[in-house]
């Protein structure tokens, strides 16, 4: 079983996320973008191509309306996915670098490694923090559980669980692994070679292998896809659109109230 | 399609009781049209503007403008309320034999 | 009718009545089958439409955001709750998640009483857009409302009051059923009404060779006579040459409502063909929103050719005026308190962003000709609905006992601004759909303001000598 978690699930993990995400994206792009297709764009409209990249940074990168309309929501929302993503580039480049990635910025070896756990320990702890908020939210507020389905909360059990192992690794050493391990690891599967033997003893870390790849193989057919599919529907609601401009042909208010338009003594109307 | 008897003549009418062909229209449907629409007596009040608003829409096809019913009747729009509860257009067009006004209204 | 199983509903069109605008009703046993071969050509259609089914998040933000929902507080009237309706069937036939997982991602076989279910909830939806613009994603629920609309017309279901505008659109080239003859009397009667209100000379062409061609809503010649007048007298006053058409009198477009394609292409064939034949060299359009952004944001792909004519609204040309100081406004004449309702087709679906935008050009206006203006809180495309929207004008019992609940955070938004307090106050509410809407509301929830256009105080500021 553990045999087939870290050496074969792997690669039909990573088959069915990459497929899966072609055939949904693919599937959207198939669909046509009908008209001006400036039907749905939402007022007010920007003016310039800057000020709809403005909307895109607000709402993308700050969530922007989620912090003005409900700031309960954006509290736990804004952490949790920040944290997510300084903790998916950690792991790149923290097992890429065995933790001196800092050195490149001019840090020693050792200072580099100590912030890289730093980080991966503040940020590991927020976006647990952050997904139980979220989790806790969306069964104690009646309207947003009147919205829920099963997997609605699915989806946040299994990050919690992935979270969860992975912070245990995190905090507790001694269940951890260490970076050139994980190097190995990855470099072995990379090269379609036998994995080394220590995985296998590592309980925590086959179970947040597992979990990550149920993950992998729910993402492209779940709401999860909202990491792309907010840039897909900003770039339809958001576009520069511009009015024509105002002033009526041929009139000359000046001339016409000089003369009098309208006014009885006129002999009528214009 | 519903319909109502008036003195043993059969008027269709749709969904919301506005009878459908004006041509049956005359002053027995009109009293047991206003019946439907609260109004229990037809008094002289009512008749005025019950058949300007027919003579209207004979001659245009429409209903006339809610200021023009006031100003050529003499009637306060508050007064027409009074005379008919259910409004000038739902109310007194129906009482008319006027189609029910579409549009926004 | 009004009511299925429990839910509210508007009365349908009969088949006779769908007859008229020759489509032939699906019967019933039918319907299921049909109704998930359109669903599948309207993904097909729009990628907006697919985006809104398959990236929502259930983050919940637009609940709050939604009058519906806040006035009725039935979880079906929450903005994604209401697009799950469809949500459900989509992924239950569309997805491989709902076909192999079902309940457990919420997918749901389509019945009959799901169809009813659409009926009665998407019209209670007002496509206001507050959802969508206040979505994360900006998710355009909006747009669900449209597609669900149109389907159920393909179906034959549809309210009898929006049939009744079609019947007009197609016969006389407005939603209110008005003939030529009839437009030109009330008209005549409006010049009249000038003369003797404000002294001044005004007419109404209708048909003539000019230079503008303005549209007017055609429920101001049933019920908004202000506005007709105000649009009037500011063409007299600044010397223009003008023109209404009559066959295509008519601002709003209830095609967007219930039919996109079919019924509101009928009417952009007519304005263009108006244009054309009477030799104008810009269109103004009425206060009417709906219909705003159907010819702003919908016409130009309609028509499929380039368009010889700009079209503005009447808004944006009489805020250039008072912006460049060419009218002469006496803002003592509308002495009360007054308070502007944003429409939301203006301010969520057509302003440009900036101060010569819609939303801020009915500021330039009220502000001139206004001397106790107080804006409502939240404002602008942050503005909450009238609560008829789309022409969910019904007056069946149960329906209208909605629009009443719909109405009530805007309501509570009018009572905060104090405008009503000692009675006197005016709701300036520019759109026809509004006005009807709020005619009735402003009596149900006892605000103490009168309802006008934002043209009528315009045209009763204007200083003639």
């Amino acid at each position: 079983m553990s045999y087939f978690i870290v050496q074969i699930l792997p690669y039909i993990a990573l088959t069915i996320f990459g497929l899966g995400l072609l055939f949904r994206l693919g599937r959207w792009a198939a669909a046509r973008l009908l008209g001006t297709s400036h039907e749905i764009t939402l007022a007010p409209f920007p003016q310039t191509p800057w000020q709809a990249g403005w909307i895109f940074v607000r709402e993308i990168a700050l969530f922007r309306n989620i912090f003005f309309f409900e700031p309960t929501l954006w509290v736990g929302a804004w952490p949790m996915h920040i944290a997510l993503f300084m903790v998916l580039g950690g792991h790149a480049v923290g097992f890429y670098f065995l933790g001196e990635q800092f050195v490149y910025i001019g840090m020693s070896p050792e200072l580099s490694k100590f912030m890289s756990n730093l980080l991966g320990s503040v940020f590991g702890m927020v976006l647990l923090l952050g997904l139980i908020y979220l989790l806790v939210r969306r069964v104690s507020l009646g309207r947003v559980r009147q919205i829920s389905n099963p997997s609605d909360y699915l989806h946040l059990v299994l990050l919690i669980a992935i979270v969860a192992v992975g912070d245990i690794m995190r905090y507790f050493p001694q269940y951890g692994m260490h970076y050139e391990e994980v190097y190995e690891y990855f470099k072995a599967l990379i090269l379609l070679q036998p994995v080394p033997e220590f995985v296998f003893h590592n309980v925590f870390f086959i179970t947040h292998m597992l979990l990550v790849q149920i993950l992998m193989i729910v993402f492209p057919f779940s709401k999860l896809v909202h990491l792309f599919g907010m840039f897909a529907m900003r770039w339809i609601e958001n576009r520069v659109h511009t009015d024509p401009a105002p002033g009526l042909p041929n009139v000359d208010v000046a001339a016409a109230r000089a003369k009098g338009t309208g006014l009885p003594s006129a002999g009528g109307a214009a | 399609m519903a319909s109502i008897n008036v003195n043993g003549v059969e008027i269709e009418v749709d969904e919301d009781g506005f009878i459908q062909d004006p041509d049956k229209w005359n002053e027995e449907v009109a009293k047991y049209l206003a019946k439907t629409e609260g109004v229990e007596e037809m008094g002289e009040d009512h008749w005025k503007v019950v058949n300007y608003l027919r003579d209207y829409y004979l001659k245009f096809q429409i209903a006339p403008m809610i200021r023009k019913l006031c100003k050529e009747t003499g009637f306060s729009l508050k007064y027409i309320y009074e005379l008919f509860p259910s409004g000038p257009a739902k109310g007194a067009c129906k009482i008319a034999g006027l189609p029910k006004p579409t549009g926004c209204v | 009718m009004p009511e299925y199983k429990g839910m509210a509903q508007p009365a349908k069109a009969s088949a006779e009545d769908l007859k008229k605008l020759r489509l032939v009703p699906v019967p019933d046993e039918k319907k299921v089958e049909e109704a998930i071969r359109l669903l599948d050509e309207m993904r097909k259609k729009f990628r907006s439409f697919v985006l809104a089914m398959e990236s929502c998040v259930k983050c919940g933000l637009c609940a709050e955001n939604c009058h519906a929902y806040l006035g009725t507080r039935d979880p079906n009237n929450i903005p994604t709750n209401r697009a799950e309706l469809i949500r459900k069937i989509y992924r239950r036939y569309f997805t491989l998640e709902g076909r192999w997982f079902g309940k457990l991602v919420g997918a749901e076989d389509l019945t009959l009483d799901t169809l009813e279910q659409w009926y009665s909830y998407f019209y209670q939806c007002t496509e206001c857009r507050r959802c969508g613009s206040v979505c994360p994603f900006g998710i355009d629920t909006c747009e669900v409302t449209m597609i669900a609309r149109q389907i159920l017309y393909w179906l034959g279901m549809v309210p009898k009051l929006h049939v009744g505008g079609g019947f007009g659109i197609e016969r006389v080239g407005n939603q209110s059923n008005i003939p030529k003859p009839g437009m030109v009397d009330t008209l005549e009667f409006l010049s009249e009404e000038i003369k003797e209100e404000f002294g001044v000379d005004v007419r109404f062409p209708v048909d003539e060779e000019a230079d503008i061609l303005y549209v007017p809503s055609s429920a101001d010649y049933l019920l908004n006579p202000y506005t007709l007048m105000g649009a009037a007298m500011f063409f007299t006053y600044i010397g223009a040459r003008w023109t209404i058409p009559s066959v295509m009198s008519e601002a709003g477009n209830f095609g967007l409502l219930f039919d996109q394609r079919h019924l509101m292409r009928h009417l952009f064939m007519r304005l263009h063909d108006a244009a054309a034949n009477l030799g104008v060299k810009k269109i103004v359009w009425g206060e009417c929103g709906h219909g705003w952004r159907a010819w702003k944001m919908y016409l130009p792909y309609f028509v499929d050719r380039p368009l010889r004519w700009e079209i503005t609204h009447l808004h944006d040309e009489v805020a250039y005026y008072i912006r460049t100081n060419q009218l002469k406004l006496d803002p003592t004449k509308n002495a009360q308190p007054v308070t502007l309702h944003d429409p939301c087709n203006y301010v969520r679906a057509c302003s440009p962003a900036g101060p010569y935008g819609h939303t801020e050009n009915m500021r330039t206006i009220i502000r001139a000709v206004t001397v106790d203006f107080r804006e409502m809180t939240p404002n602008r495309e942050k503005n909450f609905c009238c609560g008829g929207g789309s022409a969910v004008l019904f007056d069946d019992p149960e329906m209208y006992q909605k629009r009443i609940q719909f109405s009530k955070t805007k309501a509570d938004q009018i009572r905060a601004t104090g405008v009503g307090k000692d009675g006197n106050g005016i709701l300036c509410a520019p759109c026809s759909i509004c006005k009807a809407q709020f005619y009735p509301m402003v009596e149900e929830h006892e605000l103490g303001v009168e309802v006008k256009g934002l043209i009528d105080l315009v045209g009763k500021a204007l200083v003639w000598k």
